[in-house]
């Protein structure tokens, strides 16, 4: 990653919308964070939606290794069972701690929506600085994918009482792991 | 009447301690949030965008909606143009029909609230959830939102818990994060059983052919990525030409709506997306987007009200209104829309009477218009929207009064009747209960003040004027409290306008500013009283008219815009007397203040804007710089010092159970300063603090900053 400064940005807007994020240098790291994610919330089944980052990675063959049932297909079915849900991210906004998805497949919105936790993956050289930014990116595909999602902490209301309450709908926690390149 | 109906809504409002309590609360934090979210960025610029990017869409509608359709039609969606709300229904019907439709999610969508879809959809036989936690409680207690992005901001965590008992058949307790688990597993089942989801978008992209929907809890993006068919329900005023356009739009809804920088969420359909038509086969989903209009396209084109078309359903407006504050969207709302903007959408898209009933809430202090984010005249349009109705007729009571104000020769005498008769009921200090400008006896938390013995038109001739060689000749113009009520400020503004070296003359044929009939709609009073005036005032022959009253002033300056249509010599003279109209702090300020500094007695001041000051003439330095610049004066401004106090003109006689609450907060945040004196500039503010003040037999006194400045030197 070029610019330290972004990372730290996202990183800190991501805490300030009660979300975590951590840094991985390379494949262990991101295993290894992975990994402890999953123990710390005793999680044994979980739900993947393979992307290049992460099949490169092999998260799915060490997840597999380690023990837990790793769920990709089937998912309308299976993904109720499933507490957290792994997917990677197209873009980063360091201005708001936003992740950009491109998410036409089923699939991977409901492993980034239906599960309690998202564990959301992310290339250090994708931090965009500003929304601007991002939307410029999203403007170049041309024809832009039929859905395209900004993600920024996990879900929340203050529908009662005004009292913001982290959880709702969508997922309760969600972790975001920014992966450096060549971090094979 | 419609009004009698709404006075009981207004009660029980104000009985309801919860609404009060949430939504204070709401008042309270909400400024600072929404500072707090807006630090770094141009507000100004950023809605200046908004307008710029909404207005062409609605200018250029048919090239913006064809563009999209075809962008969304050649992608597989199929586009539907509704013109009224029961052919969106009945297609929406078709659909489900056509699609073996049995269960229906909903994510928000105002549009669908708007034309009853929920009730035509059950009618059909098909069950409907909303799948938004607000939504959801007050569907659960048979009821509308109360307000637009909050809509069960007035129930408690109690009445949630016993609606979610009921609903659930187990007990569930009044704990939030408690609530919201149980809404989360209520509603998951909910989700993977509908057969289609039903949607309101907030943006509609013509470049790209996509749709923008922002929300928190995720439901949106549960209702849109799991059903087989999905509908998306979009009104013709949201969209926009380009993509990048959407910027402006992310920038400020979030901010403006909840203080929060974006929402959690942010989802954008181009196309048919992947769903799971069954169990297991994946598949391109059946995707529908109906374009509604229902009065939309008509008010595109009307001049007076077509800005609602930059407005994004933000709420800010809701937010800061002192009225809504304490009334909530029940009552000042109608079925779908509420608070400000939402009286403008209910009388042009769901109830014209309901409009004309709920547009006499709105105390035209204009906070709205200052925070909105498409640059809405939000309170000027209401204002528009009360003439109309004005002039298709107005209660008898309100015309009789404008009547009587409006007859100079009958409103004197009738005051000069009241100066004497009012002695027994004054309880031996300078207020009374009953003023005749104010025929009905609302005085609850308030004192009215006396009319003054003898009105300033009779002091006016005794007064000495000392100035050596003047430097020109001001008129004054008193308007009616001045005049009758408070003749020492014009006393007092004849005093400092002698000491800057103008001799001060006193138009006798001067009458009723207007403003009150202008603003209970009453167009026809408020031509008269301007002819009136523009004659009897010869702005041509002074150097500078002056009104120590902001309403009065902004009266004036408005006669052109009145008057238009009048003939060409009376618009010349109104212009004229418009550019030489000025408030006495504006007017000694610009004129270079006093020579003196005053006494040097110490005295705490805390200064009140008026809304017509500080928004409407953007006065609010000017005058405190004079004070300063007195020796021994200490200002200490208050928490809130341009809200409303709550007087709005003949507001305050019309709503005094709206009027006294706001009141009563004004008159806090007064005592927290801890000044002696509460200094205002105008007549109006003066009348309903001091008496707020005297209600409570607190000992700040009340001064007009022209007073201040006579006192001291």
């Amino acid at each position: 990653m070029q610019d330290k400064g972004l990372y730290d940005s996202f990183a800190a807007k991501i805490a300030s919308v009660n979300g975590e994020c951590y840094r991985a240098a390379d494949r262990k790291e991101l295993l290894t964070l992975i990994t402890e994610a999953l123990q710390k919330r005793k999680a044994a089944k979980v739900a993947l939606f393979p992307s290049p980052l992460l099949t490169e990675a092999g998260v799915p063959a060490a997840l597999t290794e380690g023990g837990y049932e790793v769920i990709i297909d089937d998912l309308r079915r299976r993904i109720p069972q499933a507490a957290v849900g792994i997917t990677e991210a197209q873009w980063g906004i360091a201005e708001l701690g936003t992740l950009v998805q491109y998410a036409p497949e089923v699939d991977n919105r409901l492993c980034s929506t239906l599960v309690d936790t998202h564990i959301a993956l992310l290339k250090s050289s994708a931090i965009l600085p500003e929304l601007d930014d991002a939307l410029a990116a999203i403007a170049s595909t041309g024809a832009l994918p039929n859905y395209v999602g900004f993600i920024t902490g996990p879900s929340r209301s203050s529908d009662i009482e005004r009292v913001l309450t982290v959880g709702v709908h969508g997922p309760i926690e969600l972790v975001v792991i920014v992966v450096d390149e060549g971090g094979r | 009447m419609a009004n009698t109906e709404l006075r009981k809504e207004i009660d029980r409002a104000l009985d309801n301690g919860t609404l009060r309590g949430a939504l204070g609360k709401f008042a309270r934090e909400y400024p600072v949030a929404r500072d707090k979210a807006y630090t770094g960025y141009d507000f100004e610029a950023l809605r200046e965008k908004v307008k710029e990017y909404k207005s062409y869409s609605r200018d250029h509608l048919d090239e913006v909606v064809d563009e999209f359709e075809r962008r969304m039609v050649g992608r597989g969606v199929k586009v539907f143009r509704a013109p009224t709300g029961d052919a969106a229904n009945e297609y929406v019907k078709k659909v489900a029909a056509a699609n073996n439709v049995k269960k229906v999610i909903k994510s928000k969508s105002m549009a669908s609230e708007e034309i009853l879809m929920n009730e035509a959809l059950r009618e059909a036989g098909m069950e409907v959830q909303e799948t938004d936690l607000g939504e959801f409680i007050i569907a659960l207690n048979h009821e509308h939102p109360s307000h637009m992005v909050l809509p069960a901001i007035h129930l408690t965590k109690e009445q949630v818990a016993d609606l979610f008992s009921d609903y659930t058949s187990h007990k569930n307790d009044p704990v939030i994060a408690e609530l919201v688990k149980t809404a989360r597993s209520v509603m998951r089942a909910k989700f993977l059983e509908a057969d289609m989801g039903i949607s309101g978008a907030n943006i509609a992209v013509a470049e790209t052919g996509t749709l923008v929907m922002i929300s928190n809890e995720g439901n949106a993006r549960l209702t849109s990525t799991l059903p087989r068919v999905h509908i998306y329900i979009v009104g013709l005023e949201k969209f926009i030409k380009n993509f990048r356009e959407i910027s402006p739009i992310l920038k400020t809804l979030p901010r403006n709506g909840t203080g929060q920088n974006i929402t959690t969420y942010v989802s954008m359909f181009s196309g048919p997306t992947e769903a799971y038509l069954t169990d297991e086969e994946k598949g391109e989903k059946e995707f529908h987007v109906v374009i509604l209009d229902n009065g939309r396209r008509a008010l595109s084109k009307n001049e007076d009200f077509k800005e609602m078309f930059q407005c994004v359903r933000c709420a800010a407006c809701l937010n800061v209104c002192p009225a809504f504050q304490f009334l909530g969207g029940h009552v000042f709302g109608g079925h779908a829309y509420t608070g400000g903007i939402g009286t403008l959408l209910t009388a042009f898209l769901t109830s014209k009477e309901r409009g004309r009933d709920i547009q006499n809430l709105c105390l035209q202090c204009g906070r709205c218009a200052e925070v909105c984010a498409g640059k809405l005249d939000i309170h000027g349009m209401i204002l528009k929207l009360r003439k109309n109705f004005g002039d298709e007729g107005m209660p008898f009571v309100h015309k009789f009064i404008l009547d009587v104000v409006s007859n100079r020769r009958l409103f004197h005498s009738m005051l000069r009747v009241a100066s004497v008769g009012q002695l027994p009921v004054s309880r031996g200090k300078p207020t009374i209960r009953h003023l005749p400008l104010f025929l009905s006896g609302m005085t609850e938390g308030r004192s009215l003040p006396t009319v003054a013995p003898k009105p300033f038109r009779d002091i006016f001739p005794g007064i000495t004027q000392n100035v050596a060689s003047p430097r020109g000749v001001i008129a004054l113009y008193t308007g009616c409290l001045l005049d009758f009520v408070y003749p020492g400020i014009a006393e007092a503004v004849v005093k400092n306008l002698n000491m800057a070296g103008y001799r001060v003359a006193l138009p006798e044929t001067q009458s009723c500013c207007g403003a009150p009939a202008n603003y209970m709609g009453d167009r026809a009073n408020a031509k008269k009283t301007a002819e009136l005036n523009i004659r009897g005032l010869e702005a041509e022959k002074y150097d500078y008219v002056v009104s120590a009253c902001p309403t009065c002033t902004h009266a004036l300056r408005e006669y052109p815009e009145l008057l238009e249509g009048a003939d060409k010599e009376l618009i010349t003279r109104a212009e004229t007397l418009a550019a030489k109209t000025f408030d006495f702090s504006k007017l000694l300020h610009m004129l270079g203040g006093i020579p003196g500094k005053g006494s040097g007695a110490p005295l705490r001041i805390t200064y009140h804007d008026s809304c017509h000051m500080k928004r409407t003439m953007r006065v609010f330095e000017e005058q405190r710089e004079i004070l300063r610049g007195q020796t021994g004066v200490e200002l200490t401004e208050m928490k809130d010092c341009d809200q409303c106090c709550g007087f709005a003109g003949s507001y305050s006689i019309k709503y005094p159970e709206v009027s006294g609450p706001i009141l009563e907060m004004k008159i806090n945040n007064i005592v927290a300063a801890t000044p002696e004196a509460v200094v205002v500039d105008c007549p109006g503010c003066m009348m309903q603090i001091r008496g707020g003040l005297d209600a409570r037999d607190i000992g700040i006194a009340v001064k007009h900053t022209a007073e201040v400045l006579a006192e001291r030197n």
